[in-house]
């Protein structure tokens, strides 16, 4: 019996792989939405309505292109479970003075350390999609989307900035 | 008795409250889903993980899974996960197994609902129709394939099958549904979650349903023996936020069912099961780790003609869930189990046992790639009986402090899963468990004959039976195929049962009659058994809306009779003849806003069933579900769904001796809000 159908089961598989669609692949609202969602676990985190400062290096496309994605993905507003983000697009240069963010996400290529010092000084949590943001120190967390969902916490770094992770949030990601 | 044990658990949990330092939360299945965009679990270590990282072979079935599987039972879904055997004896009795080893009243698996076990302990084995859960109110199902005794707890041999309910905490779950069709099947259920003020959340459900019996084609089921499936259930689960970080949960459930089924000897009865419990658990996130005290009560009473069994087991544990550092998770923990089956009614006797189970996990996240873990759980069985003997019990036998004896074993699993790449990962484990004998096997069991002794036969239980041991060795291997958004997985498996435990045989004196006692049929470990296998399981999922999966399992088992393979026969333990070689499925499925069409190919290779103490044979079938469904205003869903759709009747658990399985076509009306 099972002879008879392999035949069948294996070529209906086969026929449903070549119809499927292309490749999905990495982009802003991945990291956005990972970034959002993420920040609900925070212990005593911000609720509702929470503003999302996105730093970008304005002489650098890369950075400048990132944060246009991020601001377009945030559109009016992002909803992340029980959160809303808004953006607020923040020059590097003027990281300094920043004031009214609940949370910052770093974009590539940025200078690290300086965005990290200014977070810290501020007690704001920052978020990056660069690895090398996290483990630098500067960020607090960094998301991946690609191939799969992958969080990063700096322990240390989210300490000074006071930010704390819901015991079940911390059993699911790498701490470094 | 009741109303005293549930306030005295709410008030162990209120004093135990007041002890901890604010902090506890429970698991937010949703939102931890969402965020990792994979279905999450926390039973595997007791700390929650992803599905595709647990050092387990685990197939999680998510409430989509379930709500399009146009099933309206259990056995229907976990058939169609990969490796799972399911013997349909009759159109309210199912027996489910896990690659191999299935048999009536199957023994060797772990069923839960939310951590607690609802397979009945005095037979060990579930009763699928008397489990007090509606469909609709499952978040998911965790199917576990394997020995896993040390992480899931005691019976878990073959593997483990974990119901996960919504959360009332987080989740508002409120549906009705209603169905009809063919076989005069029907039903209604209903799930609603409120909540009262900010702290307390609650979620109501109950259930009724009923169809016909399958047609008796059978020239050996009487018609006294055939009786239409009938259920009622209802359930209450509700938890009180008693500090920001600690909770407590209380739960309850009551079912009542009556069919026709299918006993261990492969023999067709009227049934009657009655189940209730009550059950509280209280989690505290503290400065010491997540803290845990559980404590539940599971009466049954179970009617088949002629012997009503009352069985009463209370589960007590506490357990800690740490992190050490950043890559270190332990879980320690303490269970005691009390379990008695009172046979007074008819034989004068109460059997009992009581368990002390020690148990720790260590998880230890060596580097980006490589995970291990390591478990172990000690538990030191106590039996006992009181009560008197009937008249004509044999003498070697009636002594009471023959039941005094201790069971003492260790299950261990190990568990290793290396990411060789971002798309591929390898899992190794091993496994050591440790499957108890049952009351009813260690004495609960007493049918004494209507006549003085020496005239007629005793069937007993046997006080010195030795627990079956199942070790198990896998190896697993999963890619994703990323760009065509396939994911597949082979895995291979081997398996080895040591003091397999042998039914009672009309056919197979144990004890002699002697001139003032009768002759004795009793239970007896009579082999080993070896098993080995691979399984092979691919799935794709699209943003046009279609999915698809298909998986194939192949097992041989091979016998190793103490004497001869004849005995294993007479005491229904012939495993290499019962289990088929494959089991395999095709499932494809489309949806849109407005419809959604699924199907399932579930096929199964022959095998060979018991008809009293003979063999016959069950040829391989394949069998067709499927389901249609329009998305109304208002909430509305209208839905068509039908199983066994290929044959008008298929035999897929006996041969000529037993019932065959129906077409059954539903037409379901739900509305959700």
């Amino acid at each position: 019996m099972f002879d008879r159908c392999k035949t069948p089961l294996a070529a209906a598989a086969a026929a449903l792989a070549l119809a499927a669609p292309g490749i999905s692949h990495a982009d802003a609202a991945k990291d956005l939405g990972v970034a959002g969602r993420a920040l609900t676990f925070l212990e005593n985190g911000p609720t509702g309505k929470a503003t999302l400062g996105v730093v970008f290096d304005s002489s650098k496309p890369a950075s400048v292109a990132e944060k246009n994605a991020i601001m377009a993905a945030i559109g009016g507003g992002y909803a992340a479970g029980a959160l809303t983000l808004v953006g607020k697009p923040i020059d590097a240069g003027d990281i300094g003075g920043v004031s009214g963010v609940q949370a910052l996400f770093v974009t590539g290529g940025v200078n690290y350390a300086a965005v990290g010092a200014a977070a810290k000084g501020k007690k704001i949590i920052a978020i990056g999609s660069d690895m090398a943001c996290v483990r630098s120190g500067a960020c607090a967390m960094g998301v991946e989307t690609e191939p799969k969902v992958n969080i990063t916490v700096n322990r240390a770094t989210a300490a000074a900035v006071g930010a704390s992770f819901k015991a079940a949030f911390r059993m699911m990601i790498t701490e470094i | 008795m009741k109303k005293n044990f549930l306030l005295a658990s709410v008030a162990a949990g209120l004093s135990l409250a007041a002890a901890l330092p604010a902090a506890a939360q429970s698991i937010d299945y949703g939102s931890l889903q969402e965020l990792f965009n994979e279905p999450v679990t926390t039973s595997a270590t007791g700390s929650p993980q992803r599905s595709t990282e647990v050092p387990v072979d685990m197939t999680i079935i998510s409430q989509a899974d379930i709500h399009r599987s146009g099933a309206k039972d259990l056995p229907t879904i976990l058939a169609r996960v990969a490796g799972v055997d399911v013997l349909n004896f009759a159109a309210g009795q199912s027996d489910v197994g896990i690659r191999g080893y299935n048999q009536a009243r199957s023994p060797r698996l772990l069923v839960l609902v939310n951590g607690r076990q609802v397979y009945l302990d005095h037979f060990g084995y579930t009763d699928w129709s008397a489990l007090p859960v509606q469909l609709s109110e499952i978040r998911q199902i965790e199917v576990v394939r394997g020995p896993n005794s040390a992480i899931f707890g005691f019976n878990a041999v073959s593997g483990v099958v974990n119901i996960i309910t919504f959360n009332p905490k987080f989740d508002n779950v409120s549906r009705v549904e209603v169905y009809g069709g063919t076989g005069q099947s029907n039903g209604a259920s209903l799930v609603e979650t409120f909540h009262v003020g900010s702290k307390v959340s609650v979620r109501v459900s109950g259930g009724a349903d009923q169809q016909d019996e399958w047609r008796n084609t059978s020239t050996t089921v009487t018609k006294a023996n055939i009786f239409n499936p009938s259920a009622v259930h209802a359930n209450l689960d509700a938890i009180v936020q008693l500090t920001p970080k600690a909770e407590l949960r209380l739960e309850g459930s009551w079912s009542n069912l009556e069919s026709t089924q299918v006993i261990s000897t492969f023999a067709y009865a009227a049934h009657r099961v009655k189940t209730w419990s009550e059950k509280a658990t209280l989690t505290a996130d503290t400065d010491y780790g997540s803290i845990q005290g559980q404590v539940y009560q599971n009466q049954l009473d179970a009617l088949t003609p002629g012997r009503r069994y009352l069985n009463t087991i209370t589960v007590t544990s506490l357990q800690d869930l740490f992190k050490i550092g950043a890559n270190n998770t332990i879980r320690v923990g303490l269970e005691h189990r009390d379990n008695q089956l009172d046979t007074a009614s008819y034989v004068g006797g109460v059997v009992r046992y009581t368990v002390w189970a020690p148990s720790a996990m260590w998880n230890w996240a060596v580097n980006d790639k490589l995970a291990l873990t390591a478990a172990v759980r000690y538990d030191q069985l106590k039996l006992e009986r009181n009560g008197t003997f009937p008249a004509g019990f044999p003498l070697i036998q009636k002594n009471n402090s023959l039941w005094d004896r201790d069971i003492k074993e260790t299950s261990v699993n190990l568990g290793a899963v290396y990411k060789l790449t971002p798309a591929d990962s390898l899992r190794g484990t091993y496994a050591r468990g440790v499957q108890a004998p049952t009351l009813l096997e260690l004495g609960g069991l007493v049918i004494p004959p209507a006549t003085p002794a020496p005239t007629g036969v005793l069937i007993t239980g046997n006080p010195f039976l030795n627990p079956a041991i199942v070790t198990n060795y896998e190896l697993a291997y999963d890619h994703d195929f990323a760009p065509l958004k396939i994911k597949a997985s082979l895995k291979a498996f081997a398996q080895r049962t040591q003091d397999v435990k042998g039914q009672f045989s009309t056919a197979a004196i144990d004890i002699p009659a002697t001139a003032t006692t009768w002759t004795t049929f009793s239970y007896k470990n009579v082999s080993d058994s070896k098993m080995w296998g691979l399984e092979a399981s691919a799935s794709g999922k699209y943003d046009n809306g279609v999915h698809w999966s298909a998986d194939t399992t192949y097992t041989d088992v091979k016998n190793e009779p103490f004497t001869t393979e004849a005995v294993l026969i007479l005491r229904k333990v012939a495993f290499a003849q019962t289990t088929p070689k494959y089991r395999s499925n095709l499932a494809m499925g489309w949806a849109n806003d407005k419809w959604a069409v699924d199907g399932f190919l579930h096929s199964v290779t022959k095998f060979d069933s018991y008809n009293g103490n003979l063999l016959e044979p069950v040829k391989g079938y394949t069998s067709l579900g499927g389901r249609i469904a329009y998305q109304a205003p208002y909430g509305i869903e209208l839905a068509l769904s039908g199983q066994n759709l290929l044959d008008a009747r298929q035999s897929q658990a006996k041969g000529p001796s037993g019932l065959m399985a129906e077409r059954r076509v539903l037409f379901t009306v739900g509305k959700s809000w």
